[in-house]
């Protein structure tokens, strides 16, 4: 409705003054006319005059109508609705009845005959989101469906985005357990620009909870050397009790430890250690059995995985009889920092006569068996001058060549006992020496024999001492020469090195290789390549051709990372699902140089067997490829590489990464009420516990924020009187209605 | 000429007179022929001295190591100066002695220091048995130059020389001289070992099998022990710290505890 109103003008002694001299002027007119007029004429003209006057000086107080329209505002309400994985615990103990966070959640927004959130929706512009780790829209019709399933809670930076993008006028209810695991911290918001009003799911009181926390372990070990896992037990509502803690690998247990919670809450660090005897990825688990009253116990239980990769090299050699060769090679083995070197010299021959009782020698028995069942914790066997015919039945020879079969190193060294002069031609193990015997070849000694370095001895890692081809060269010419070769027929794999005697054209294979099933082997046919140490160094030359090809040769054999032909180089990334992995991989030709693109093919298989095969692109550097890949799910992945080049297989390697996500939702399940009341305090809101929110609540919440801004918006138009026309049409027609009275009664 | 001497230079006439060379019988041992020999037993000449004092007892060493162990080794021995270019062909070395001997030249020395620092062993075997003088006391000048830095010490019986293939609890010889060797060590081996107590003189047989020399006052348990003594360090040479091992020493512990 509109309303007059004066807004200014003349002040108020001004418009008396005028109003006086106008009841003056109208006074004179008054008399003047009754000269002429009766006085109920004279009254009507000065009535009429009067009117105009009044009109007139009304003007002068500037009258308005002034009109009001109120709108009323629909506020900007935003309701944060939290679906992480921990809406999915127990509200509480009590009354509720087992019922999770999520469902109260649900229960108060949608329960009743008016449901809530529909009266928010009718009363206010209502925007719905649900955050875990991200933060999303959701519907109304929406509600009803929503599961606690995010792997993480970004809390503080739902909230930060939220209060960026709505109006000073929003308010924000947050509905939550509190349990916040992203990057952001509190710490960050000195204030928040539109207040927030907390909804905290989940009572701290009678919560129980046993749990295994901040478990620190290391992604790989080395197998012999001992492991120290840390981790924190903490408990809630459970003093008083014992439990026990189970630390298994697979089915086995390993240890077990009794944990006394003698406090509430309660919380204490705890230290194992193992010590793995094999190579490979080892599953652990440690485990807390389920309290009475546990509200969560999917955190009672830590999986982990450990890769344990050999630090040393274990070497086991078997020697015929001490020797130069043994005294030697030994030397080069000790030396090696990575080389773990086991060996059994046969002192003596079941035919040695014996001078003393047995207490009175060093010498032990054999421990034949032993050795075979401890056979897949060496990674080379060594034959040295070993002949298999006193010590070794087929059973055991059978055993070792599996061993290499799948993915050991054998290697034979020569001497009298070794090759056809040992009897291997009908052992077991003919088929996976690197050279063809007959049964026929011998031995032979007293001979003079210069070696050279054969084609694939250039760049083969077994025999590139030194890495500029042409001293390597020069360094296999300088070598000493060798008086012993064992004889065979000829070479079955590579041959790296040549024996000939002077100035002949013809030589025999000196040192082949051959890779056999998984594994891998090697013949060197002679027992005096202690000459090469040792005669080198008479000569006042280095040892280093024969240390470095022992080392070299074991690291070959033994599939050293460094010494094959596919590596697998890094893997960047965080590892989390959704987030990309990049992979660097090099490939080698046979002669250890770069491989040409199209070389290599990349393959993940995920936890759960999913095979993926990844697109390669070569990086900037020569013979290095790359491959990305975005893991979908927690677990452990295995990056496979294999190598071709014309149709031939250059090797293969594989690689375990874990995929795992950083919140740790599941960790700690207790309501974090305290951060949801610092929230409400720093933005000017307040927190409310689900239990205790009712409609009285609802209105505070209005209250505040109406006492904040305004819910309507006043609309005020001023319409002055002058623009109204009748106003001017009714000054007219009174003007207009005294002259007609005045011609009539012939004043005019 | 005392009855020994008379004795044994007639029967060399006999055995010449029958056409048998003294050293055949070692040289033509039925084993020698196209065998593999893995061991040669090298002595050092040097000038001076009698660098030879104990001439036949190699022979018997050698069967006698062969006898025991499982090592080829030649019944020949090989006598080598230091200057000698073959002298790396052959990483054990012995060098015996009684009387002084003259000193090796700078380039014997740099030879010897560089045979034993880069795996090479030496035996030394004091034939006189008199702390001081003679033999002992030039090899220990001569030591001096090669290892200046450092000192002879007494090897312990837990030494891996001593355990290399007997338990040795007794150090034998013709002359109880010294109850324990002495050694220099070079890292964690210990190339150069003395024996004070003429190794060889209770190695040596004539050619007619008898020992040349008694063993006093031990009798033929110290000869014994003197085998075994010769075997052991011969064996510690080819095969290093060997029974140092871990997996020896369990063994190694119950054995002599009993």
């Amino acid at each position: 409705m509109d309303k007059l109103t004066f807004i200014g003008g003349l002040p108020s002694w001004g418009l008396i003054l005028i109003a006086l001299g106008t009841f003056a002027l109208l006074v004179y007119q008054f008399v003047g006319l009754r000269e002429h007029l009766s006085l109920r004429q004279s009254a009507l003209l000065v009535s009429l005059r009067g009117s105009v006057y009044a009109l007139l000086i009304l003007f002068l107080t500037h009258p308005v109508f002034v009109e009001e329209r109120v709108t009323q505002l629909r506020r900007p309400l935003v309701l944060l609705l939290d679906t992480s994985e921990s809406m999915g615990f127990p509200a509480s103990q009590q009354a509720n009845g087992g019922k999770s966070r999520i469902e109260i959640l649900k229960e108060k927004l949608l329960g009743g005959n008016d449901p809530l959130i529909q009266r928010l929706a009718r009363d206010y512009d209502l925007r719905l989101y649900q955050f875990n780790t991200t933060l999303q829209p959701v519907g109304l019709e929406s509600v009803g469906d929503l599961t606690a399933h995010g792997k993480g809670t970004r809390l503080l930076e739902a909230l930060g985005q939220v209060g960026r993008d709505s109006p000073s006028t929003a308010g924000i209810i947050l509905l939550s357990d509190g349990i916040a695991n992203g990057t952001q911290s509190l710490e960050t918001f000195s204030s928040l620009p539109i207040p927030v009003f907390t909804v905290s799911i989940g009572e701290v009181k009678g919560f129980t909870d046993l749990r295994i926390a901040n478990l620190r372990v290391p992604e790989f070990a080395f197998r012999g050397r001992e492991i120290k896992m840390d981790f924190t037990i903490e408990a809630y509502g459970l003093e008083g009790k014992e439990v026990p803690l189970y630390f298994t690998r697979g089915r086995n247990l390993i240890s077990t430890r009794s944990i006394t919670i003698d406090r509430d809450p309660f919380k204490e660090q705890i230290s194992l250690t193992y010590t793995p005897k094999e190579i490979g990825p080892h599953s652990f688990s440690l485990k807390l059995p389920s309290q009475a009253g546990e509200q969560i116990t999917q955190n009672n239980q830590k999986d982990f995985k450990i890769d344990v990769q050999r630090d040393k090299i274990r070497v086991l050699s078997l020697s015929g009889s001490p020797s130069w060769n043994y005294r030697f090679l030994r030397l080069a083995l000790k030396q090696d920092p990575f080389i773990d070197l086991i060996s059994f010299v046969f002192l003596r021959t079941p035919t040695d006569a014996v001078d003393v009782p047995e207490n009175q020698l060093s010498l032990i028995p054999f421990p034949i068996d032993e050795i075979l069942q401890e056979l897949e914790n060496f990674d080379l066997i060594i034959f040295d001058n070993f002949s298999h015919r006193s010590y070794f039945n087929a059973t055991y020879l059978e055993k070792i060549r599996d061993f290499v079969q799948e993915g050991g190193g054998f290697a034979m060294l020569g001497g009298i006992r070794s090759f056809d002069s040992g009897g291997y031609f009908d052992s077991p193990l003919n088929g996976l020496l690197a050279v063809e015997l007959d049964g026929k070849g011998g031995y032979q000694m007293n001979t003079n024999l210069h070696t050279s370095l054969a084609s694939a001895g250039k760049a083969h890692p077994v025999t590139r001492i030194f890495p500029d081809p042409r001293a390597n060269e020069e360094a296999w010419k300088q070598i000493p020469s060798l008086t012993t070769f064992n004889r065979v027929v000829g070479p079955k794999g590579e041959v790296l090195l040549w024996a000939a005697r002077d100035n002949a054209s013809r030589g025999w294979p000196l040192l082949t290789v051959k890779k056999f099933g998984k594994g891998r082997t090697l013949a060197l046919l002679s027992d005096d390549l202690w000459r090469w140490n040792f005669i080198a160094v008479g000569e006042q030359e280095s040892s280093q051709v024969h240390q470095r090809l022992i080392r070299q040769a074991v690291r070959w054999l033994t599939q050293e990372s460094l010494f094959e032909q596919v590596q697998i180089i890094s893997m960047e990334g965080s590892k989390s699902p959704g987030e990309q992995v990049e992979f660097l991989v090099r490939v080698l030709k046979d002669d250890f140089t770069p491989a040409p693109q199209g070389a290599i093919q990349l393959r993940v298989t995920g936890p759960d067997g999913e095979q993926i095969p990844l697109e390669v692109v070569p990086s900037t550097t020569e013979g290095e490829y790359t491959a990305v890949f975005t893991p979908t799910q927690e677990g452990t992945y295995e990056l496979a590489a294999e190598g071709e080049l014309s149709g031939k297989n250059l090797g293969k390697n594989k690689k375990n990464f874990v995929v795992s996500f950083s919140h740790a939702e599941i960790e700690d399940g207790r309501p974090r009420v305290d951060l949801l009341t610092r929230i409400a305090e720093i933005s000017q809101g307040y927190s409310i516990p689900v239990s205790q929110w009712s409609d009285k609540s609802w209105r505070e919440i209005i209250t505040k924020l109406k006492s904040r801004s305004p819910s309507e918006i006043v609309e005020r138009r001023e319409n002055p009187l002058w623009s109204s026309p009748w106003i001017l049409a009714l000054i007219l027609l009174l003007l207009g209605f005294e002259w007609w009275q005045r011609r009539s009664w012939g004043l005019i | 000429m005392n009855r020994r001497k008379f004795l044994r230079t007639l029967s060399y006439g006999l055995l010449v007179a029958n056409g048998i060379s003294p050293k055949g019988l070692h040289a033509s041992h039925p084993r020698e022929k196209d065998r593999s020999v893995q061991f040669v037993f090298a002595q050092v000449k040097y000038r001076g001295g009698d660098w030879n004092p104990r001439p036949l007892s190699i022979g018997p060493f050698m069967e006698e190591l062969m006898r025991r162990t499982s090592i080829e080794a030649s019944t020949s021995r090989h006598a080598v100066s230091l200057t000698d270019p073959n002298l790396f062909s052959y990483p054990f070395l012995y060098i015996s002695g009684k009387y002084e001997f003259d000193p090796f030249s700078a380039e014997e020395i740099a030879v010897l220091r560089r045979f034993l620092y880069y795996g090479g062993s030496l035996l030394a075997d004091d034939a006189l048995g008199q702390p001081g003088y003679g033999f002992d006391k030039s090899l220990r000048r001569e030591m001096k130059k090669v290892f200046p830095e450092k000192e002879f010490k007494r090897i312990p019986s837990s030494h891996a020389a001593m355990r290399s293939y007997y338990l040795l609890k007794r150090i034998g010889g013709r002359r109880m001289i010294s109850p324990y060797l002495e050694g220099i060590a070079v890292g964690n081996t210990t190339p150069l070992i003395y024996c004070h107590n003429d190794l060889g003189g209770a190695w040596e047989r004539d050619q007619l099998g008898s020992w040349v020399y008694p063993c006093t006052p031990g009798g033929e348990q110290q000869r014994k022990d003197a085998f075994h003594v010769g075997i052991n360090l011969i064996l510690y040479a080819m095969t290093g710290n060997y029974k140092e091992d871990l997996i020896h020493a369990p063994f190694i512990r119950k054995r002599l505890q009993r």
